[in-house]
């Protein structure tokens, strides 16, 4: 396992950047798709950690942007201090959705829905802060770091992969505490956890916070990337459906699933599909959806895994 | 001011009878399997786009169109029943995502199809003006309000008399129950699915009479009927009614008070208040969801 995860790393840090530098149209590709990638880990934390299927995520990603967009460019803030306070802005925003944390399955979902259209149609009327529909155009970009330019699209990859990397770490590390037991716990019956003492609604309230925490960064470092923001991208509902896809594609119950199937899933997406059909092309992520959902739930990454063991099984 | 008032109740009115038949649909199906189909305002939509090829390539009323459009809305909701039943584990959320992956995979069949144009009738009579006192409407809105009512009472008619009927509820309100009964519940959920694609069509064919149509709006109407049964709480047909009304009234009042960019925020925000404060909706029973 520890020699896989330095293959991992050196291939993330070293291979991909040598091979891709200079090949711009991948590496900015590649970049989009670990934004996807930090987002299906904030949907699949609250997902499957906390057992709340959100359809509403792009309100973290947006408010996120627009904060931290804002911070900079009335405030002066400096942008790496900006983009954590985007964020921070999502957990306060979340803070509003807390009511919603007492609704389950589909309750929850399209509550969060509605909390996502509330604040897109905010982000529009309040166009005296905000530029309303016509957006806000030249958020300044990643500042230079010890001479190294992160707003290049190298930096920028540099910059995201190790994002998605510390989100997977964050994930991994809640999963495996006594928390993430009694989340566990919590899936297979709620109220027996509280009769042994686990103060469920605290729990649930983390994994959102924390949760929003990921899809407000992710959406605070696309803003500096991209350096442009209009409420119909940013509270796109590509964002809520994106890692949707990505996590389940991936195996939302696994750590690193849900990454790996948002760098896959977009890749394929944006190369594949859109070549083969310019308009409609979510079509095909909607069969994908469809298709993993009735034939293989867990996802790929389960798939994987559990061909070897078979294979042993049958020599045995 | 007050006549503006009266306008819009008038207008809310009218459009939410139509809304009742896309709440009913949900309502229905849910009632039996506990699924929440999350495609059922594309299967409206795509009745409406039926109508609209039917008029656009062969000159039909779109009220004629109905047969074409109840078969096409109920095949597919007989298709959106047959994929749901095949989740076995953890049907509750996997369910609100396979609902919603067929969402998305027919919003852009139909962008696919249909192009992203924004499509309305050409039937004049359909769009012309109707007069009570000093509200104005448009043929069609009135009509497809008589209609709605219409069927929403045959529904309530069928629920309550009919042996299917009575089947279907016997199955929402105990499964195990309705089993020993000696009731097929797997048939029981077809027909409440078809009868769902019935009421779609119905609805479809409603707006695309009296409205414009365009590719995005199925996934608003699913958010809506999602949004009456939440204000209805445990189905009624009486309370879907009563509820789309509401949404309706609610929508027409923000759009003429304040501003048509906001009419979906007011919806929304009837839904979240309804939600915390109210839990077992407006007009539910005892049951709890949460």
């Amino acid at each position: 396992m520890q020699k896989r995860m330095i293959v991992a790393l050196a291939l993330l840090y070293v291979v991909v950047p040598v091979l891709l530098n200079g090949n711009n149209y991948i590496l900015s590709l590649l970049v989009s798709s670990l934004i996807v990638a930090g987002m299906a880990v904030s949907w699949a934390l609250l997902g499957n950690l906390g057992g709340m299927v959100s359809f509403g995520h792009a309100a973290f990603f947006g408010i996120g942007g627009y904060a931290s967009a804002l911070l900079v460019t009335k405030l002066g803030l400096p942008v790496m201090v900006a983009i954590p306070a985007g964020g921070v802005a999502a957990v306060l925003a979340s803070v509003f959705m807390l009511p919603a944390l007492r609704l389950s399955g589909p309750y929850f979902a399209l509550a969060i829905l509605a909390y996502a259209h509330i604040f897109k149609i905010l982000a529009t009327e309040f166009s005296s802060l905000t530029g309303g529909s016509a957006g806000l155009s030249s958020i300044p970009g990643l500042p230079d770091i010890f001479g190294f330019n992160l707003s290049s699209r190298l930096g920028a990859y540099f910059v995201v992969v190790s994002l998605v990397l510390v989100f997977c770490w964050v994930y991994g590390r809640i999963r495996r505490s006594d928390y993430g037991t009694a989340l566990r716990a919590m899936h297979d019956s709620e109220d027996a956890t509280r009769v042994v003492g686990v103060n469920s609604l605290m729990l649930k309230s983390w994994m959102l916070f924390v949760s929003a925490f990921m899809g407000g960064l992710i959406g605070a470092f696309n803003a500096h990337v991209i350096n442009f923001l209009e409420p119909d991208y940013a509270f796109n509902s590509a964002w809520s459906v994106l890692p949707i896809v990505a996590a389940i594609f991936g195996g939302y119950r696994t750590v690193y699933g849900p990454a790996i199937g948002a760098v896959v899933i977009y890749l394929v997406d944006q190369l594949v599909f859109k070549e083969i059909m310019s308009t409609g092309h979510q079509l095909i992520l909607g069969a994908v959806l469809a298709g993993m959902i009735l034939f293989a739930p867990d996802g790929l990454m389960r798939l994987f895994k559990r061909k070897p063991r078979e294979a042993r099984n049958a020599h045995a | 001011m007050q006549e503006l008032l009266l306008q819009a109740l008038y207008s809310g009115v009218l459009v939410g009878g139509i809304y009742a038949l896309i709440g009913l649909g949900l309502a229905l199906a849910f009632g039996t399997m506990r699924v929440i189909n999350l495609a059922h305002g594309e299967l409206v939509l795509l009745a409406a786009y039926v109508a609209y090829t039917m008029e656009s390539a062969y000159g039909l009323n779109p009220l004629l169109s109905l047969p074409v459009a109840a078969i096409v809305t109920a095949a597919a909701s007989a298709t959106v029943y047959f994929l749901v039943s095949r989740i076995r584990r953890n049907r509750e959320l996997n369910s609100l995502m396979l609902t919603f992956a067929l969402g998305v995979i027919l919003t852009n069949g139909i962008l696919l199809i249909w192009k992203s144009d924004i499509r309305s009738t050409s039937t004049s009579f359909m769009q012309d003006a109707v007069q009570f006192g000093s509200v104005y409407s448009m043929n069609s809105e009135l009509g497809a309000f008589v209609v709605s009512v219409f069927v929403a009472i045959a529904l309530w008619y069928w629920l309550s008399r009919s042996w299917y009927g009575r089947a279907v509820r016997a199955v929402s309100s105990n499964r195990d129950a309705a089993k020993l009964m000696g009731i097929n519940p797997a048939k029981v959920e077809v027909v409440s699915f078809l009868v769902a694609g019935l009421l779609a069509a119905v609805a479809g064919t409603a707006i695309y009479s009296s409205g414009v149509i365009s590719p995005p709006l199925g996934h608003a109407l699913t958010v809506k009927a999602f949004i009456i049964t939440v204000l209805a709480g445990v189905g009624s047909v009486p309370g879907v009614l009563l509820a789309a009304l509401l949404l309706g009234v609610a929508e027409a009042l923000t759009v003429t008070f304040f501003s048509s960019a906001l009419q979906e925020l007011s919806g929304m925000v009837l839904f979240l208040v309804v939600l915390f404060v109210l839990p077992n909706g407006l007009f539910g029973g005892q049951k709890r969801r949460g």
